[in-house]
C-alpha cells in the first residue's frame, strides 16, 4: 500500500469516516438546488471567522476611528472587513434563497416542520444580527439607520424601554452593547444551526418528486444505505461549494472597493467603504439609506403612519405566516401546482420583496398614498391568481421529455413581473439606473420565454420528434471527451493558481493596492472550488445517474 | 501498450493503454462473483443498467489518472494556502510607531487650516487636537491677560519637581506669541477632560470653589494662581493638581510631581498656519519605567498604548464647554 494511501487509512479509522451518522446521498443529489443550506452555512462560517479576525481591531468605544483604523493600517485589513461585509450579504441572499427553493419545494411538510421553523428564526436572527454589524461602523449611514430603527421601536411607548436594551449608549458613540448584541445573535445562530444541521442530517435531503411524490418525503434506511456515503464523494463535492461561496465573498467587494461616483441609490449598497462620519459636514450631503435588506421596510413605513399596522404589514404577519405554515398547509402534496395557494402567497412573497425594496431604494421616504398602494401590489396579486389558476401540473411524463421544472415556471412568472414592474419604474423615473435594471430583467425574461416558448410549442405539437432518450444518449465516450477536457482544464487552472499565489505575495498589505490581495484571494478561492469540483466529475460523476 | 490496426500506409489507434487497462478490469470485475454482472438485467433495462453498472463498480476512470488528478487538486489546495500565508499578516497588530514626530497642520473639523489669528482668547471651551499619536490629545490655547487682550508668552525655564531636572520651554507662537499648547493629560495619574482643564480669568475666583465637578477650584488652586500672579490656569479635578499655562506647564499645585509637556509649534506667518512639530518635557503619561518619566518626549513614541501616527494633519475640536452646566 502507498505511503498516501495508509495515512489517509489511518486518519479515517480514526476519525470513524466510513461510518458517520450522516445522511448518504444519492447520486442524483449533486447539483446546487440540493445544497443551498451548504451555501449559507459556508457564508456563515466565512462571516464568523472574517469577523473574529475584526473583533481583535475593533474597538467598540471608537466605532467609526477604528473601523478607519482598520481600513487603513491593519494590514489586509480591509480585505477582512469589506469581506465580512459581503460575506454577510450572501449569507442573507443564500439563506432567502435556500428558504423559497424549500418553500416551493415543500420541504417544510412532514416531519421537516421543526427544521422549518428553526431555519425561519434563523433568517430572523441572521437580519438582525446583520443589522448590527452594520450598525457597528458608526458612519451616517449607521447612525441614521440606528435612529430609524430606534425610531420605530419608541413610537409604541410600551417598547420603548427596549431601546437602552438594545443600543446602550449608542447616541455618545459607545457601541459597546450593540458589539456584544451582534456576537450574541451570531453565536445563536450558530446554536441554532447545530439543532438545523444534525435535523437534516436526520431527515435526510428531500427525495425527488419523482421518487416521493407525497409528504412524508424521506427516505427509509434500506432505500439510502445504498447511496453514496459522506466520505469522500460529499465531502468533496461539498467543499467545492464551500470554496466557491468564499471566493466570490472575496473578490466581489474588494474589487469593488474603488468604484466611486456612483449614483446614490447604488453607492451605499455595492461600496463596501464606510460613509463619511455623522458629525462631519460631508454627511449632510448625502441620502440616508437604511441597510438594503431592510429597504423594505423603510418603504413600508411610507404606506402608514400607524407603527403598528407597519409591524403588522412588514414583519408580524410575515413571520407569523412563514412559521406556521407548516401546520396551515397541512396536505401531503408536495407539487407546488398542487398547492396553488401557497405557492401563490410565496411568489406574492418574493415579489413584494424585491418590488418593495426596490422602490424603497429610488423613492425612500416619499410617503404612498392608499391609492399607489393597492395599484402596486394588486396588479401582482391579480397574474399570479390568474397564472395558477390556468397552469395545470404537468405530468411526470410530459415533463420528462421536456425537462421544465415547475420551479423553472414558477420564475419565469416572477421575472416577467419584475421585467413588467422594472418597466414601470423606468417610465416613472427614467435614469440610468432604472434602465439598467429594465434591461437585466428585460433580457431575464427574454431567456425565459424562448425556454418557455419551447413548452408551449411541444405541448401544441406532441409528436414533433422530441427525443425521448435523451438522457441516454450520453455514452461513455462523449462523457469520455467532456471527462478530458475536464483534466485539461484542471491543468490550467493549477497554473494559473500558481501565477496568482506569486503575484500575492507581492502585494502591499496597506493601501490601495492592498484591496488587490482580496481579489485575489477570492479568484484562488473560486479556481480551488473549481479544480475540486471538476475532480468530483471526473472521478466520481456516473454517466447515468437517475432519480432513485 | 495501445491496441493499433494498419489500415493503408497509416496506423490508426483503436484503444489506448488506459482504455486497455479499463476493459480488463471491466471484465475480471464481471467474473467477480461478488459483483457479478447480472446478464438478465442488462437485457430487461438496456444500457441504463450497463452505465450504471460500469459506474458503480468500476469508477469511471483507472488508478493512475485519477491520483494524477488528485495531485493536482491538492497541488492548487497547497497553492492556496501558500496564497493566504501573506495574507495572515492581519493578525500583527501595526504596533510599529512613529518613529519621529510628524509635523502636522492643523485643520478644523471640516478639514480647511485652522487660521491662527481666528482663535479666540481665553476661550472656556476645551480645544483639544491629537498629537503625535492618535489618542493623545492636547490643549490649544490662545491665552490672554484679565481683559482678554493676547499676552506673549516668553521662552521660561520649567522644572520637574520629581527629577529636579529642567527643560526650556520655548514660548509662545501665533501673531501675538501667545498660542501655546499642552498635553491635556494630567501627569499625576492620568485624567483627560472634561477633569482637566483651562480657566480663563473670569472663572478663577471664589465662585468656583463651590462649583460641581469638574469646575471645582481648590483654595490652594487659586492662592498658587495669586502667588504666581497669573490670571488663568489649568487645574485637575481628579485630585486637584495645578498647572501654570504661562509658565510652560509648571506645576502649580500638586500632587502632581511632573508639568504638562508642552506641543511645539511652529507658526507660518505667511498662511496664517499652525504646525505641530514636536513635544517637549516629560513623556506623554503614563509612559516612563518605575514611575520616573523619560526627560525625552521621543522614548515615549514606539511604546506608547495610545494609536497611531497622526500623520500630516491632525484635527483641532473645540466640542466642549465645561461651564456651560454650572
Ligand atoms: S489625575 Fe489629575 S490630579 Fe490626579
Amino acid at each position: 500500500m502507498s505511503l498516501t494511501k495508509r495515512v489517509s487509512n489511518w486518519f479515517s479509522e480514526r476519525l470513524g469516516l466510513n461510518d458517520l451518522p450522516f445522511f448518504k446521498t444519492p447520486d442524483y443529489m449533486y447539483h446546487v438546488n440540493e445544497w443551498l443550506g451548504a451555501l449559507v452555512a459556508a457564508s456563515f462560517i466565512y462571516t464568523v471567522i472574517s469577523g473574529l479576525i475584526l473583533l481583535l481591531y475593533y474597538n467598540a468605544a471608537a466605532g467609526y476611528q477604528s473601523t478607519e483604523t482598520i481600513i487603513n493600517q491593519v494590514p489586509y485589513g480591509s480585505v477582512v472587513l469589506y469581506s465580512h461585509l459581503y460575506g454577510s450579504y450572501a449569507m442573507i441572499i443564500l439563506a432567502y434563497v435556500h428558504m423559497f427553493r424549500n418553500y416551493f419545494v415543500g420541504a417544510y411538510k412532514k416531519p421537516r416542520e421543526l427544521l422549518w421553523i428553526l431555519g425561519v428564526l434563523m433568517l430572523v436572527l441572521t437580519l438582525g444580527a446583520s443589522f448590527l454589524g452594520y450598525s457597528l461602523i458608526g458612519d451616517a449611514l449607521a447612525v441614521s439607520a440606528v435612529d430609524v430603527g430606534a425610531g420605530i421601536i419608541t413610537s409604541i411607548p410600551q417598547l420603548s424601554f427596549l431601546i437602552p436594551i438594545i443600543f446602550g449608549n449608542y447616541d455618545t458613540g459607545d457601541y459597546t452593547r450593540v458589539l456584544a448584541l451582534h456576537i450574541i445573535l451570531v453565536a445563536l445562530i450558530g446554536l441554532l444551526f447545530v439543532f438545523h444541521f444534525f435535523l437534516a442530517e436526520q431527515y435526510g435531503m428531500m427525495p425527488s418528486r419523482k421518487v416521493k411524490p407525497k409528504a412524508p418525503a424521506v427516505y427509509t434506511k434500506e432505500e439510502w444505505s445504498k447511496f453514496n456515503p459522506w466520505w469522500p464523494r460529499n465531502f468533496v463535492y461539498m467543499s467545492s461549494l464551500i470554496f466557491m461561496t468564499w471566493g466570490f465573498i472575496l473578490a466581489i467587494p474588494n474589487a469593488l472597493a474603488y468604484l466611486n461616483g456612483l449614483p446614490q441609490y447604488f453607492d451605499p449598497f455595492m461600496n463596501p467603504k464606510p460613509a463619511p462620519p455623522p458629525n462631519s459636514p460631508a454627511a449632510a450631503h448625502i441620502t440616508t439609506y437604511p441597510p438594503w435588506f431592510f429597504l423594505f421596510l423603510y418603504k413600508i413605513a411610507d404606506f402608514t403612519s400607524d407603527v403598528v399596522i407597519f409591524l403588522m404589514i412588514g414583519v408580524i404577519i410575515p413571520l407569523v405566516y412563514l412559521i406556521i405554515l407548516p401546520f396551515i398547509d397541512r396536505s401531503d402534496e408536495l407539487h407546488p401546482l398542487k398547492r396553488k395557494v401557497f405557492t401563490g402567497i410565496g411568489i406574492l412573497m418574493i415579489t413584494y420583496l424585491i418590488q418593495t425594496s426596490l422602490w424603497g431604494d429610488l423613492a425612500p421616504g416619499v410617503e404612498v398614498s392608499i391609492k399607489e398602494q393597492v395599484i402596486a401590489y394588486l396588479i401582482p396579486a391579480i397574474i399570479v391568481a390568474l397564472g395558477l389558476t390556468f397552469i395545470k401540473p404537468m405530468d411526470v411524463k410530459t415533463k420528462q421529455v421536456r425537462g421544465i421544472s415547475p420551479l423553472t415556471s414558477l420564475l419565469f412568472v416572477v421575472v416577467a413581473m419584475l421585467f413588467a414592474g422594472s418597466v414601470v419604474e423606468l417610465i416613472d423615473y427614467p435614469s440610468l439606473f432604472t434602465f439598467a435594471v429594465t434591461l437585466f430583467t428585460g433580457s431575464l425574461f427574454f431567456i425565459g420565454s424562448k425556454t418557455m416558448g419551447k413548452v408551449v410549442l411541444s405541448k401544441g405539437f406532441p409528436n414533433n420528434a422530441v427525443p425521448e432518450v435523451r438522457t441516454t444518449t450520453e455514452t461513455p465516450t462523449s462523457n469520455e471527451t467532456k471527462r478530458k477536457f475536464a483534466e485539461v482544464l484542471m491543468s490550467i487552472l493549477f497554473i494559473l493558481v500558481v501565477i496568482i499565489v506569486a503575484q500575492m505575495w507581492t502585494i502591499p498589505p496597506t493601501g490601495y493596492a492592498s484591496n488587490l490581495f482580496g481579489v485575489d484571494l477570492g479568484l484562488v478561492f473560486l479556481m480551488l472550488g473549481e479544480v475540486i469540483s471538476l475532480y468530483h466529475y471526473v472521478v466520481y460523476k456516473k454517466p447515468v445517474e437517475k432519480e432513485e | 501498450m495501445p491496441l493499433k490496426i494498419r489500415l493503408g500506409n497509416g496506423e490508426k489507434g483503436v484503444l489506448k493503454t488506459s482504455d486497455l487497462y479499463f476493459i480488463q478490469k471491466l471484465l475480471r470485475t464481471m467474473r467477480n462473483p461478488k459483483t457479478r454482472f447480472d446478464s438478465r438485467e442488462f437485457v430487461e433495462k438496456g444500457e441504463d443498467y450497463l452505465f450504471n453498472y460500469v459506474g458503480k463498480n468500476v469508477g469511471g476512470i483507472d488508478e493512475g489518472r485519477r491520483n494524477f488528478l488528485k495531485g493536482i487538486v491538492i497541488g492548487v489546495a497547497a497553492a492556496t494556502v501558500v496564497g493566504i500565508i501573506p495574507g495572515l499578516r492581519v493578525l500583527v497588530p501595526p504596533v510599529e510607531q512613529a518613529t519621529g514626530f510628524p509635523k502636522s497642520l492643523l485643520v478644523d473639523v471640516s478639514g480647511n487650516p485652522l487660521k491662527a489669528s481666528s482663535i479666540p482668547v481665553n476661550s472656556p471651551i476645551i480645544t483639544l487636537y491629537e498629537y503625535p499619536l492618535t489618542g493623545e490629545p492636547n490643549f490649544l490655547l490662545n491665552l490672554g491677560d484679565k481683559s482678554g487682550n493676547p499676552v506673549s508668552i516668553a521662552p521660561v525655564e520649567v522644572s520637574v519637581p520629581q527629577t529636579g531636572k529642567t527643560y526650556k520651554f520655548p514660548g509662545g507662537v501665533g501673531p501675538n506669541n501667545s498660542i501655546v499648547s499642552y498635553s491635556a493629560i494630567c501627569q499625576h495619574l492620568g485624567c483627560t477632560p472634561p477633569y482637566i482643564h483651562f480657566y480663563p480669568p473670569n472663572y478663577v475666583g471664589p465662585s468656583q470653589l463651590t462649583a460641581p465637578e469638574p469646575n471645582t477650584l481648590t483654595a490652594q488652586a487659586l492662592l498658587a494662581a495669586k502667588q504666581a500672579n497669573i490670571p488663568a490656569l489649568i487645574h485637575c479635578d481628579c485630585h486637584g493638581s495645578t498647572y501654570d499655562p504661562y509658565g510652560g506647564g509648571a506645576v502649580l499645585t500638586g500632587p502632581t510631581q511632573r508639568p504638562l509637556p508642552a506641543v511645539i509649534l511652529e507658526y507660518d506667518s505667511s498662511t496664517d498656519y499652525l504646525y505641530a512639530i514636536g513635544a517637549i518635557g516629560v513623556a506623554t503619561y503614563p509612559e516612563g519605567s518605575d514611575g520616573v518619566p523619560s526627560q525625552d518626549p521621543t522614548k515615549d513614541l514606539d511604546t506608547s498604548q495610545y494609536g497611531s501616527s497622526v500623520g500630516s494633519k491632525t484635527q483641532v475640536q473645540a466640542s466642549t464647554n465645561p461651564f456651560s452646566g454650572s
